[in-house]
C-alpha cells in the first residue's frame, strides 16, 4: 500500500483512496461539508483544502487520490487560512438562528465555526432574504437561509433513490435548491436527506421545535420494523423526575453499515418509532373475575409453575399451548425451543405474526418482522394457530399481541373461554387484555439485549437502544425462569444467566450461528 | 499587412460562401492533411508549432491533442469554444463572422489529426447571425463535401453541429460547456478527470478555441517553422487584438505574437480618443489584472504578460483614459463576476456577491474605513480556492484594481 505523509505521520492507505478518508481513518480529521461518503466527490464547499508538498495550490482532501510519497499539511498556515476563508463566507450569508434552529447542537457550521473560525464578523452588507420554510416533502421543510448549497440532498436523490426530484435554481448568490413546482419529493427514503443535511437547512417536521439535541441520549439499535434490520441510532428523553413525563423517543436516525443499510434507513422505519411509547402494557396483573391483582414477575411466575407441574404431573403435556410470533431475540427462540418443545413436550407451538406489508426494492422488506430468518434457523417448527387447537387447553402461554390483530374478537373471545389458564406476554395493549388470566409485560426488541437474524441471514448484535421500565421481565428471562423453576433440563439450564450465554449454546448447536 | 494570417482575405467580398473561400484557396489544407498526412504527421507539425491555446489559458494545443487516448472503445468528440464571453473580447465573432469555413477547415483537420467523428462548435446564445452563418457554411461544406461521410473520397468521416448556449460566462469555461452541451446545468465539473480522457457524454474530448482552431490549417500549408516565424518560439503565430475603449480606432488587430502593448495602442488603434490621456489598460479580457499607464512597454505574449503579474488572455486590450473613474471599472468587474458566479462553490458565490456589495456601497458615498482591505481580504480569500478558474478571474483584476488604484479609491470614502 502507498504511504503517504500527513501533518508528518506516515499514513498507509490503498491506492485510489481519498486524501481525506486516508487521513479519518489514522484519526486526522479533516473538516468537510459537500463530501460524504455514499457519494461522488463534489469539491464545492472548498472547506476540505489541504496543502500538499509541491503542488501550487491548495487541494481537495475529498477528491484527490492517494499516491505513494505525497506530503500533505492539514493544519498549516495556509490551510487554517482557507478554512476561515470558506467559514467567513459561508456565515456572511448565514442568518444565525441558532437559537431557534432544530440542528443546533450537532450542526458542522456551527461545530467548524468553534473549532477552525472563533473571528468576529466583518460583514457589513444586508444578507440575502430568502424562503425560510420550503416544503419539501411530506415531512421536510427547506429553509434557505441556511442552506449553504452543499447539494448532498440533490445527490441522494439523483444518486441513491434515483427519483432526480431535486436540483439547484437561478444563479450564483441567488442560487438555491429547488424541486419541480407543485411535485413534493416523495419516497421512503426523505427523511435520509434531513440527517445528511449538514446544517439545520432541511428540517423535519416530525422532529421540528420538539426538543434540543443535547437534550437527547443517543443509543445504538437495531431496526425491528421490518426483516432487513438496519442499524439505527435511537434518539429519546429519559424523562423528568419531577413531572410525570417518563421516556420519550425523539428520532430514530439510520446508523452506518456498508452490509445491510449503508448509510439509510427507509420512512416506514425512521417515523414508526411512536409505537416504543404508546400503548405499552406497564402492569403484571392476574385477574379473576372482576378483580385485578397486580404482581410481582416472581409470584405470576410461580403460580404459573405451579399449574405446569400439576399438568407435567398428570402427563397432561398435550393439554399445554404456546404462541410465539417473529420479534423475538435468536436467544428467545432458542430457550422457547429447548423448554416448550424438546423440554415439556408441548406440540401446540403456534406462530402470531403481524400481517406482511410492501417491499419498496431497496431496503423495506415484505416481512414486518425482524427476527423470522432467526426463527427458521433456530428450527422451532411452527404452524399457524387453528383456533379450534386451542380450545379446551388447560393452560396456554401466548407471546405477542399479534393475535388479536388477525382474529375476529367474538371467535377469540369464545376459543380462549374454553381455556382454563391464560398468560400473556405482551409489550402493547390489544383486544387479548380482556381475554386473558396474566398480562406481564415485556419489552420491545429495542429495549432487549440478544442477537437478531436478518433477512440475508446476517446476525447482528440486538444492545438495548432504551431501558424498559414496565413491571414484567424481557422473555428470555421469564423463559430462563421458568425453565430453571421447573427443573426442566437442569443441567442444561442451570448455568445460562444472560443472552450472551443463551448465544454461546446456541452457537454450540446450530452451526448457522458459529 | 503581409504579417496577417487569419484575417488577410477579411477584405474579400462574400469570403463566407464556399466558392468565394474556395477561391481563395480554401479548403487546401484539408486536402494536404487528408491526402499527403498521416494523423501522426498533423498532430506532430501542430506540436512543433508551440500554437498556443487562444481561448484564455494559453495551453499548447498540440499538447492538448497529444492527452486523449487512442485505443478506447468509446467515441472521440472536438468541442470549438465559441462561446466568447469575456468582457473585452470579440475576436471570434469577426473570425466566425467573416470567414467560417477557416474555422470548419480547422475543425476538420483537428479532427483527422485525434480521430474524431463528430464535433460540435458551442456558440455563445447571443451571436445569433454568427451562428446561423456557421450554419450556413456547415450546409455548404457537406454538399462540397468537406464534411459528412467519406470526405473527398479519403475514408475519413465528421458531422459537424451547432449549439447555442443560453447566456451563461460560465459556460465558456471547458468543462461548463461540456455539462451545458449535455443538456444539463453549466457547471464546471472537478478535474481530474480531464476532458481529454473524461469529457462530452464521459468520452474522450478535445476543447479547442475559435481562433486556435483557425490557425491549423495555416500551420498545416506552411509547416511549424513558418509559423513560429511569425510569433515567437515558444508562441507561436499571430494574435488577434481586439481593442476597445478611449482609442481613436477601436477593433480587432492581428498582430504577431510579442508585439509591443503600446504600439497596439498608439500605433495600430490610433491612439487614445479626444486627446484623452491613458491611466489604465486590462491587457487580455477582463480577468487580466490591469496594467498603469508607465506598465504598456511589454512584449504582448504569455510570458512576458505572466511576468508582471497579469495575463494575456483573449488578447482584448481595453483602454482606460485618466476621466474614467477606477470605482467605476472597480463596480463594473465586481458586478460582472458576481452576476455570472455560477454558485457552485463556496469563495466564488459568496465572496463576488459580497465584494459586489461592499463596492456598491463605496458607490453610494457609504465607504468605510477599511472596505479596500475587506475587498483584497476577500479576494485573496477567492483566489487559487475555487473550483474553476472563475474564481481567479474574478479575485485577480479586483486585487489589481485595488492594489495599484488604491490612492484613488480611497478618494471616495467619506473623509472622516
Amino acid at each position: 500500500m502507498p504511504r503517504i505523509l500527513i501533518d508528518d505521520r506516515v499514513v498507509e492507505a490503498a491506492e485510489g483512496l481519498t486524501l481525506l478518508r486516508a487521513a479519518e481513518s489514522a484519526g486526522i480529521p479533516i473538516p468537510h461539508f459537500c463530501h460524504h461518503p455514499a457519494f461522488a466527490p463534489e469539491g464545492s464547499c472548498r472547506m476540505c483544502l489541504v496543502e500538499i508538498e509541491g503542488y501550487p495550490k491548495l487541494e481537495l482532501a475529498c477528491s484527490t487520490a492517494v499516491k505513494e510519497g505525497l506530503k500533505v499539511r492539514t493544519i498549516s498556515p495556509k490551510v487554517v487560512e482557507a478554512r476561515k476563508g470558506v467559514l467567513e463566507f459561508l456565515l456572511a450569508e448565514h442568518p444565525l438562528d441558532c437559537p431557534i434552529c432544530d440542528k443546533a447542537g450537532e450542526c458542522k457550521l456551527q461545530d467548524y465555526f468553534e473549532e477552525y473560525g472563533l473571528f468576529r464578523s466583518q460583514f457589513k452588507e444586508a444578507k440575502e432574504k430568502r424562503e425560510k420554510k420550503f416544503k419539501l416533502s411530506r415531512n421536510l421543510i427547506l429553509d434557505r437561509e441556511r442552506c449553504i448549497l452543499c447539494t448532498r440532498c440533490i445527490r441522494f436523490l439523483n444518486e441513491i433513490t434515483k427519483t432526480e426530484d431535486a436540483g439547484i435554481l437561478n444563479r450564483g448568490i441567488h442560487s438555491e435548491v429547488g424541486i419541480y413546482e407543485s411535485e413534493l419529493i416523495d419516497n421512503n427514503y426523505a427523511g435520509n436527506l434531513a440527517q445528511i443535511c449538514p446544517v439545520g437547512a432541511i428540517t423535519d417536521s416530525d422532529f421540528r421545535f420538539k426538543t434540543r439535541v443535547w437534550f437527547l441520549e443517543s443509543r445504538k439499535s437495531i431496526c425491528s420494523l421490518c426483516s432487513r434490520g438496519c442499524n439505527i441510532t435511537i434518539d429519546s428523553h429519559p424523562g423528568q423526575a419531577r413531572t410525570v413525563r417518563t421516556r420519550r423517543v425523539y428520532r430514530v436516525r439510520a446508523r452506518q453499515n456498508p452490509d445491510v443499510n449503508f448509510h439509510w434507513i427507509c420512512d416506514y422505519g425512521r417515523y414508526g418509532y411512536a409505537y416504543l411509547d404508546e400503548g405499552r402494557e406497564d402492569r403484571l396483573v392476574w385477574k379473576k373475575g372482576d378483580t385485578e391483582t397486580r404482581l410481582s414477575w416472581d409470584k405470576a411466575a410461580q403460580i404459573l409453575i405451579e399449574k405446569v407441574r400439576s399438568l407435567v404431573h398428570l402427563q397432561k403435556n398435550s393439554r399445554m399451548g404456546v404462541i410465539l410470533h417473529s420479534n423475538l431475540t435468536n436467544e428467545e427462540f432458542f430457550l422457547a425451543d429447548r423448554l416448550f418443545r424438546k423440554g415439556l413436550g408441548i406440540e401446540k407451538l403456534f406462530l402470531a405474526d403481524p400481517p406482511l406489508g410492501k417491499g419498496d426494492g431497496f431496503l423495506l422488506t415484505v416481512d414486518r418482522t425482524a427476527n423470522r430468518r432467526g426463527l427458521q434457523e433456530v428450527g422451532l417448527p411452527l404452524h399457524d394457530p387453528d383456533l379450534k387447537e386451542l380450545s379446551g387447553l388447560d393452560l396456554l402461554l401466548i407471546f405477542g399481541h399479534y393475535l388479536a390483530a388477525g382474529t375476529s374478537p367474538a371467535d377469540l373471545k369464545g376459543v380462549l373461554e374454553k381455556v382454563e389458564t391464560k398468560a400473556l406476554f405482551a409489550s402493547h395493549k390489544s383486544g387479548l387484555d380482556g381475554l386473558v388470566d396474566f398480562i406481564i409485560p415485556v419489552p420491545v426488541l429495542a429495549e432487549k439485549d440478544g442477537t437478531l437474524t436478518n433477512i440475508d441471514g446476517r446476525v447482528q448484535p440486538l444492545i438495548a437502544g432504551l431501558d424498559f421500565d414496565g413491571d414484567g421481565v424481557p422473555e428470555w428471562r421469564a423463559l430462563l425462569d421458568l425453565a430453571k423453576e421447573l427443573k426442566v433440563e437442569h443441567k442444561y439450564f442451570a448455568p445460562l444467566a444472560s443472552p450472551k450465554a443463551v448465544y454461546r449454546a446456541l452457537q454450540k448447536e446450530k452451526p448457522f450461528f458459529e | 499587412m503581409d504579417e496577417k494570417v487569419l484575417t488577410q482575405h477579411f477584405g474579400v467580398e462574400g469570403l463566407f460562401r464556399i466558392e468565394v473561400y474556395l477561391g481563395q484557396g480554401g479548403y487546401k489544407a484539408v486536402e494536404t492533411a487528408l491526402r499527403q498526412m498521416t494523423p501522426a504527421a498533423v498532430l506532430d507539425e501542430v506540436k512543433r508549432a508551440n500554437l498556443r491555446g487562444r481561448g484564455g489559458a494559453g495551453f499548447p494545443a498540440g499538447v492538448k491533442w497529444g492527452f486523449v487516448p487512442q485505443n478506447v472503445p468509446k467515441p472521440r468528440y472536438l468541442c470549438v469554444n465559441a462561446d466568447e464571453g469575456e468582457p473585452g473580447t470579440f475576436k471570434d465573432r469577426y473570425l466566425m463572422n467573416h470567414n467560417p469555413h477557416l474555422l470548419l477547415e480547422g475543425t476538420i483537420i483537428a479532427s483527422y489529426a485525434v480521430g474524431i467523428h463528430a464535433a460540435f462548435i458551442y456558440i455563445r446564445g447571443e451571436y445569433e447571425n454568427v451562428a446561423l452563418r456557421l450554419e450556413g457554411a456547415i450546409a455548404e461544406a457537406y454538399r462540397n463535401g468537406y464534411l459528412g461521410k467519406n470526405i473527398l473520397g479519403t475514408g475519413f468521416d465528421l458531422d459537424v453541429a451547432v449549439h447555442r448556449g443560453a447566456g451563461a460566462y460560465i459556460c465558456g469555461e471547458e468543462t461548463a460547456l461540456l455539462e451545458s452541451l449535455e443538456g444539463k446545468r453549466g457547471h464546471p465539473r472537478l478535474k481530474p478527470p480531464f476532458p481529454a480522457s473524461v469529457g462530452l457524454f464521459q468520452s474522450p474530448t478535445v476543447i479547442n478555441n475559435v481562433e486556435t482552431l483557425s490557425n491549423i490549417p495555416f500551420i498545416v500549408q506552411n509547416g511549424a517553422d513558418w509559423f513560429i516565424k511569425k510569433g515567437l518560439p515558444k508562441d507561436g503565430g499571430t494574435r488577434i487584438f481586439g481593442v476597445s475603449g478611449m482609442v481613436k480606432k477601436p477593433g480587432i488587430y492581428e498582430l504577431p505574437l510579442g508585439t509591443k502593448l503600446r504600439t497596439i495602442i498608439f500605433d495600430h488603434a490610433g491612439g487614445m480618443k479626444d486627446g484623452k490621456q491613458l491611466k489604465a489598460v486590462i491587457p487580455g479580457g477582463m480577468s487580466a489584472p490591469i496594467l498603469r499607464a508607465d506598465e504598456i512597454d511589454l512584449p504582448m505574449d504569455f510570458d512576458s504578460l505572466a511576468g508582471v503579474g497579469s495575463m494575456l488572455g483573449s488578447a482584448a486590450v481595453i483602454v482606460i483614459d485618466r476621466e474614467t473613474s477606477m470605482l467605476d471599472v472597480l463596480k463594473a468587474v465586481a458586478k460582472f463576476y458576481s452576476h455570472e458566479s455560477c454558485g457552485q462553490c463556496t469563495p466564488c458565490r459568496i465572496g463576488t456577491a459580497w465584494i459586489n456589495k461592499i463596492v456598491k456601497r463605496l458607490g453610494r458615498g457609504e465607504g468605510e474605513q477599511d472596505d479596500i482591505d475587506s475587498i483584497i481580504r476577500l479576494a485573496s480569500n477567492i483566489k487559487g480556492k475555487t473550483l474553476c478558474p472563475l474564481g481567479d478571474a474574478a479575485a485577480l483584476p479586483i486585487l489589481s484594481i485595488c492594489q495599484k488604484f488604491r490612492r484613488e479609491l480611497e478618494g471616495y470614502l467619506p473623509h472622516a
